[in-house]
């Protein structure tokens, strides 16, 4: 099987801070992975190593057979990624930050167009892609810079906590788009949450994550029968000593 | 008393005081501006005057009787004094003379000078004895014409000492080596829009870029959107280059604006004076050349540059805008007092030391430029170019590895505690 990602003994220090400590992991191609983890787990700072934004200290990350140091530009060619509570510009309209994004990675006007009627069709926010981002809620940025992500069919999507902070409506849309869009159009997504029962049902494999370290890792259902678990946060207790 | 009006306003103060950007903001820095500010006009003024104290003059003295010696001693209590019989101001000017004695002021003591005295104070005539005073303009500021003045108040105190209205003075300014019959105080007024409006244009203009350049830098950290630029498949200097290019672009409308807008202001002021003496800065030969505005702006464009990319440097260390902000403060001092020093004052009539510092701070060079173009000296707007052409680049250089590393992202500047310079942050992990 393909490893869309490959991280082998990561280690990401900020001066004595020790983000990440000898992390192992790997993504299939195709899956939805989730990252779970209490906040200053470290997850951020893995996501941020894998779209090239930080350096790891020592250890390697490969995306689809390409290393994230040496070949970043390579890896950008094929990787999105979506901050956790990133913003859009404000003075904008949701439609404009599509063009704008798009452009990037479009050959031509043509192929912008259709990237920007692709997002429209997957955020699915009408007649308001006209008005100014700053007059959206949360929820409609957020479902905005998840279609923004996802419009360009990258081979992997790099979501960081792309339902916190919403409302239960907004989150049940944002997955409906994520795993639908996978479904579709086979894009590998992985996605950090300290949200467990919301990741326990979007993600075909987890990852628990704590002090930089995986603790455990599996599917969902798997990790819950392995500790006689009723649900992942039970898993997660169980593994960090909690319970 | 309004219900809770007390523990809303200690809480209030509280907040406020503790906030350092407040306290450095708005307490010390104003605490430490406007003496420092006070400082260079005192300096700036002494200097000027002492300045025309130790200054030489030159005298053409074309009267052979003893008034004319008793004049010249008497100046020579007050300045050093060089004296050259027989010869006309226009000589005095075409043979070099001013540049041989090294002095910039001329007073002509005409032929009947001792011979009009002696029938005022004898035969009671009432007739007046004119000196000719000749000053060089060099567009250095606002306090050019101190050593006229100097030597008017000269005039008066001979006059008083030894009879009213002896000796009047007849003003005239050497422009460019020529002479023009109009007053140098008439003159620094003509050019008051250029001493003023150049440093002021070029102060307004550097602060208002810089706050928009690094208020986008830092509005795109606050909201995470340059995560998302940073990961996409693009040159990252381009990011740079289009943050600093959409900074020009809107700081250089702002500035046109500014400019017209305060043109106008001071035009009516020019227009005023040009009417009374129907002289004007191009027929003085006192406007800069076509050359001279393309220097101009070039040295405005680079300076420009340069405190954009300073601007973008510093806002990557902030954490949000109004970080941002506050710490672009930093650097107004910086672009303050080389404005306002250099309205008053020739940055060569300064101390050595003083004089370094001034040609160190690239925001001073654009005004020192402005005045250099109008004398026609090229040369100090060319070096001006060069030195902050050379800065540019070393903050440019900066300015690119900040981007292309994950210290754009990382690096902060805490203000608790500044020895923690540069620490790197993980922020939420």
């Amino acid at each position: 099987m393909t490893h869309a990602i490959e991280i082998t003994d990561l280690t990401k220090n900020f001066g004595s801070i020790h983000a990440l400590s000898h992390l192992n992991l790997s993504v299939s191609s195709g899956e939805i992975f989730g990252l779970i983890g209490p906040n200053g787990a470290g997850k951020t700072t893995a996501l941020r190593i894998i779209s090239t934004l930080l350096l790891p200290t020592s250890g390697t990350v490969k995306v689809f057979g390409l290393d994230v140091v040496r070949e970043a530009d390579e890896v950008r060619k094929i990787i999105t990624y979506l901050p956790e509570e990133a913003g859009a510009y404000r003075n904008l309209s949701g439609r404009e930050y599509l063009e704008f994004m798009a452009k990037f990675r479009s050959k031509d006007k043509n192929e912008t167009r259709d990237t920007v009627k692709e997002a429209a069709e997957i955020c699915g926010l009408g007649e308001r892609l006209k008005d100014k981002a700053k007059t959206y809620s949360k929820g409609m940025k957020r479902r905005l810079l998840v279609a923004r992500a996802l419009m360009t069919k990258p081979k992997l999507a790099i979501l960081d906590e792309p339902t916190s902070g919403l409302d239960v409506l907004h989150s049940y849309h944002v997955r409906e788009i994520i795993k639908s869009y996978v479904k579709e159009h086979g894009v590998t997504v992985l996605l950090s949450s300290h949200n467990m029962l919301e990741v326990e049902h979007l993600c075909d494999r987890v990852a628990l994550v704590s002090k930089g370290q995986v603790v455990a890792e599996g599917r969902p259902q798997e990790l819950k029968e392995k500790f006689g678990s009723a649900n992942l946060e039970e898993v997660f207790a169980k593994v960090v000593g909690f319970a | 008393m309004l219900k809770g009006f007390g523990n809303i306003l200690v809480k209030e103060l509280k907040e406020l005081i503790r906030d350092p950007k407040v306290l450095l903001g708005m307490i010390i820095v104003p605490l430490i501006m406007f003496p420092v500010l006070g400082g260079i006009m005192s300096f700036s003024i002494q200097s000027a005057t002492e300045q025309a104290q130790k200054a030489t003059v030159l005298v053409l003295n074309n009267d052979k009787e003893n008034w004319s010696q008793v004049f010249i001693q008497n100046l020579n209590y007050t300045v050093r004094v060089f004296v050259v019989n027989d010869t006309s101001p226009a000589n005095a000017v075409s043979n070099g003379l001013l540049s041989k004695y090294n002095t910039t002021q001329l007073i002509e003591i005409p032929s009947d000078f001792s011979k009009n005295i002696t029938e005022y104070i004898n035969i009671d005539k009432n007739v007046t004895t004119y000196v000719g005073v000749y000053s060089v303009f060099s567009g250095t500021g606002l306090l050019e014409n101190v050593g006229s003045s100097l030597t008017s108040s000269f005039v008066s105190s001979f006059n008083r000492y030894y009879a009213p209205n002896i000796v009047s003075v007849n003003e005239s300014s050497i422009v460019k080596g020529k002479i023009e019959n109009i007053a140098p105080q008439t003159l620094t007024n003509l050019m008051i829009s250029q001493a003023i409006a150049m440093p002021i244009t070029i102060m307004i203009l550097l602060t208002y870029a810089m706050q928009i350049a690094a208020t986008s830098v830092a509005m795109e950290k606050e909201e995470k959107t340059l995560e998302t630029l940073l990961s996409l498949p693009m040159d990252r200097f381009a990011i740079l280059m289009g943050k600093l290019s959409g900074s020009i672009l809107v700081a250089g409308i702002g500035a046109v604006a500014y400019m017209v807008g305060f043109n106008y202001y001071m035009g009516s002021f020019a227009t005023a004076i040009s009417t009374s003496t129907s002289m004007d800065l191009v027929s003085l030969g006192l406007a800069p050349s076509l050359f001279g505005y393309l220097l101009l702006g070039v040295s405005l464009f680079v300076t420009l540059l340069s405190a954009l990319a300073l601007a973008v440097i510093l806002s990557a260390f902030a954490e949000d805008v109004r970080g941002a902000q506050s710490l672009v403060g930093y650097i107004y001092p910086f672009l303050f007092v080389p404005s306002i020093l250099l309205m008053y004052i020739d940055v060569n009539a300064l101390p050595l030391a003083l004089k370094i510092v001034i040609y160190a701070i690239p925001y001073s060079h654009p005004i020192i430029a402005s005045k250099a173009v109008t004398m026609g000296d090229y040369w100090t707007a060319v070096f001006g170019i060069v030195y902050v052409t050379a800065f540019t680049l070393v903050i440019m250089y900066i300015a690119s590895r900040l981007f292309a590393t994950e210290k754009i992202l990382t690096m902060k500047l805490k203000f608790k505690g500044l020895r923690k310079r540069g620490k790197t942050s993980p922020e939420e992990s």
